[in-house]
């Protein structure tokens, strides 16, 4: 009996023991996946915030980024009675019952990412598509003065996301910079470091006006920085787009990457707690409003999406902030 | 000679105190959960895992007859996605959301003649080729895996009819309808192994199958059907994961292979085949959804978390073991 009281008492040590009183808001935030960096940052920003304003939020993160686990945790949180779901959605349809399920049961829902979802109070979304993109193409174009041709990297060309970004980067290029044209098509290489390698040599070998790499995509920058390096064309061929600031903290100090944009899942985090509250209180959203860590908003109310662009800019200056924070 | 006789009556009788283990241990976390949060035996809670509980069940029956074969079946999650994916796929035909109950009849049909199918096709190569069933059901796995991905170009099918929602959501006298369907098949394996020709076979095929193979057992057969009937269960935890999704993807619930794999070694089952019985592993079954559901519930620390539920399985096990008992008996022997 004595290992029982002892598993007991082990147990005991990891609730969250604290004084709930009925007036306060609880909320319960799902995300993809548990203990990586991007969540662990964001889940600070949640908790900062809940402190702040006196709310009682957590953030849950499954072991791994199945959505039948998202699903588990959202039910466990109708189960418990939280007043605000928050969720960053694996896949938006397969949660589509669920939170249908928790809008009846009166629970205000949140999604970060999910821009698709139906079953939602409000979406919210700190970099739009066309921002992203745009902002990515303007720094490839403020890189490079002469002509030339650049390469296009996606995570994989079934991201719904990524392709959207290189479709708004083309869109801009072309608008702006019709001397600098795609070569090829886009690659799907940008998930993967050594295929985004070995595809910028090749194509650093059979494109003499090779100007930049724009690659969406965590691992793409990095690749295609390797691939520059190698071949010592540092500052004559550009690599940016969005990656990890750990990673890329070298590359970028040595030159071969450029930079590029992300936004701050912390931020994200406290967007999420100050939404609920606003929403718990009963509070609506209106255009115009100005509203911490998203800015002043401008909601499409048919799709119940709040799109900003709050970017982050990631380069020689910011780097090292950034990797500090751990992302 | 004895302890082949105690082995034949426990495999007749049932040992009842791997039973009493697991229930103490379940009385154990029941009631602390419940101090430690008085939202715990609140009705919606125990709806709420009355509703994640099947899908995790069904898998695990699923792995549970390979396993006493002395196979394993590592291609059930995805068994169950092709499966889901061709109801999914039929009823697009008939017009997704608008379509009638007789284009879901014809799509659960067809989902369980692909998941017997290619639960067939792994039994016979078992069987016949002599291979060893974790590489052909790893070998299955990566193939419906491939197949899936290249038929859905790795996106999903969603927007099924709304009757559906009653399958994956709904509640019958207030027992969540999900957890009927769990039943029902949990009480028809049940019988199966344990009073039935086949059920037979299967428990001496996984003792040792040269051995029921020279008593007049066709273990050859046991073992296609087996793997078969372990695909017709894998079809309906995919029809019952397209039904609780709306929507139905290759990788959902790529998760729960593990946990279907300890649910059944949770309850006793012997992982060299032979010996185990369902009423444990339903019991095991409750205690990993009290344990998640629980600490969900009382708020605990994440990273913590997934610690303690270690230690717990640990607990569990050795609480659980008669074998603990064996063992001692064991050292004692040997020291006189």
């Amino acid at each position: 009996m004595n290992k029982v009281t002892g598993l007991v008492s082990a147990l005991a040590l990891t609730f969250g023991f604290s004084s709930a009183s009925a007036a306060e808001t609880t909320m319960g935030i799902v995300v993809k996946i548990g203990g990586i960096p991007w969540f662990n940052a964001m889940e600070d920003g949640i908790t900062r915030r809940a402190a702040e304003l006196g709310v009682r939020a957590e953030m849950i993160g499954p072991v791994s980024a199945d959505p039948a686990l998202q699903v588990q945790a959202i039910e466990d949180l109708i189960a418990r009675g939280v007043d605000v779901i928050g969720v960053v959605p694996n896949d938006e349809a397969a949660l589509e019952p669920v939170l249908a399920k928790a809008r009846e049961a009166g629970i205000i829902v949140i999604s970060h990412e999910g821009p698709g979802l139906q079953n939602v109070d409000w979406n919210f979304e700190l970099a739009s598509a066309e921002g992203f993109g745009e902002a990515h193409a303007r720094l490839l174009s403020e890189q490079t003065e002469e002509g030339g041709t650049y390469a296009v990297y996606v995570g994989s060309l079934t991201v719904p996301l990524h392709n959207a970004w290189a479709d708004a980067a083309i869109a801009w290029m072309e608008e702006n910079r019709p001397d600098l044209v795609p070569v090829g098509d886009r690659y799907g290489v940008a998930e993967n470091v050594d295929n985004s390698r070995s595809t910028a040599l090749d194509l650093i070998g059979a494109n003499p006006d090779l100007r930049g790499f724009l690659a969406f995509g965590s691992q793409g920058p990095i690749g295609a920085g390797r691939a520059v390096e190698e071949r010592r064309r540092t500052g004559e061929i550009h690599v940016m787009g969005p990656f990890s600031p750990g990673q890329g903290r070298s590359m970028i100090h040595s030159g071969v990457l450029t930079g590029g944009y992300m936004w701050n899942p912390a931020q994200a985090g406290e967007v999420f707690v100050t939404l609920g509250q606003m929403l718990a209180e009963g509070q609506s959203i209106e255009a115009g409003m100005d509203i911490p860590g998203l800015g002043v908003v401008d909601p499409d109310f048919d799709g119940k999406d709040i799109i900003t662009d709050n970017l982050l800019e990631i380069n020689a200056e910011t780097v090292d902030s950034l990797a500090e924070m751990g992302l | 000679m004895t302890a082949l006789t105690e082995r034949l009556a426990r495999l007749k009788n049932g040992p009842t105190s791997e039973n009493l283990g697991l229930l103490v241990m379940l009385a154990v976390l029941v009631v602390g959960f419940a101090i430690l949060s008085p939202r715990f035996l609140t009705a919606a809670n125990l709806g709420s895992m009355g509703f994640q509980m099947p899908l995790l069940g069904l898998l695990t029956l699923a792995m549970l007859a390979p396993i006493l074969s002395g196979g394993l079946n590592l291609a059930i999650v995805y068994t169950a996605n092709v499966c889901g994916l061709t109801l999914a796929w039929t009823l697009m035909q008939f017009g997704g959301a608008e379509a009638g109950m007789a284009a879901f009849a014809l799509g659960t049909v067809l989902a369980l003649i692909v998941g017997a199918l290619s639960g067939a096709v792994m039994g016979a190569v078992v069987a016949y080729v002599g291979a060893h069933p974790i590489l052909v059901s790893l070998a299955m796995m990566i193939f419906l895996r491939g197949l899936g991905e290249f038929l859905t170009r790795g996106g999903d099918i969603s927007g099924f009819p709304d009757y559906m929602r009653v399958l994956g959501h709904g509640s019958v006298v207030g027992i969540p309808v999900p957890l009927i369907l769990f039943a029902v098949v949990a009480l028809a394996w049940h019988v199966l192994l344990r009073r039935t020709p086949h059920g037979f076979s299967v428990y001496m095929t996984g003792s040792n199958q040269r051995a029921a193979q020279y008593a007049g057992l066709d273990a050859k057969r046991t073992l296609v059907l087996i793997y078969a009937l372990s695909g017709v269960l894998c079809a309906i935890a995919g029809i019952l994961m397209a039904a609780r999704f709306n929507s139905v993807r290759v990788g959902h619930g790529e998760a729960l292979l593990l946990i279907t794999v300890l649910a059944c070694f949770l309850g006793g089952i012997d992982p060299f085949g032979g010996h185990g019985r369902v009423v444990p592993v339903i019991i095991a079954l409750v205690i990993l959804q009290v344990l998640s559901s629980g600490l969900n519930l009382i708020g605990a620390n994440q990273h913590l978390a997934t610690a303690v539920w270690g230690l717990f399985l640990i607990a569990v096990m050795v609480l659980r073991s008669g074998r603990l008992e064996q063992m001692l008996s064991l050292i004692m022997r040997k020291d006189k």
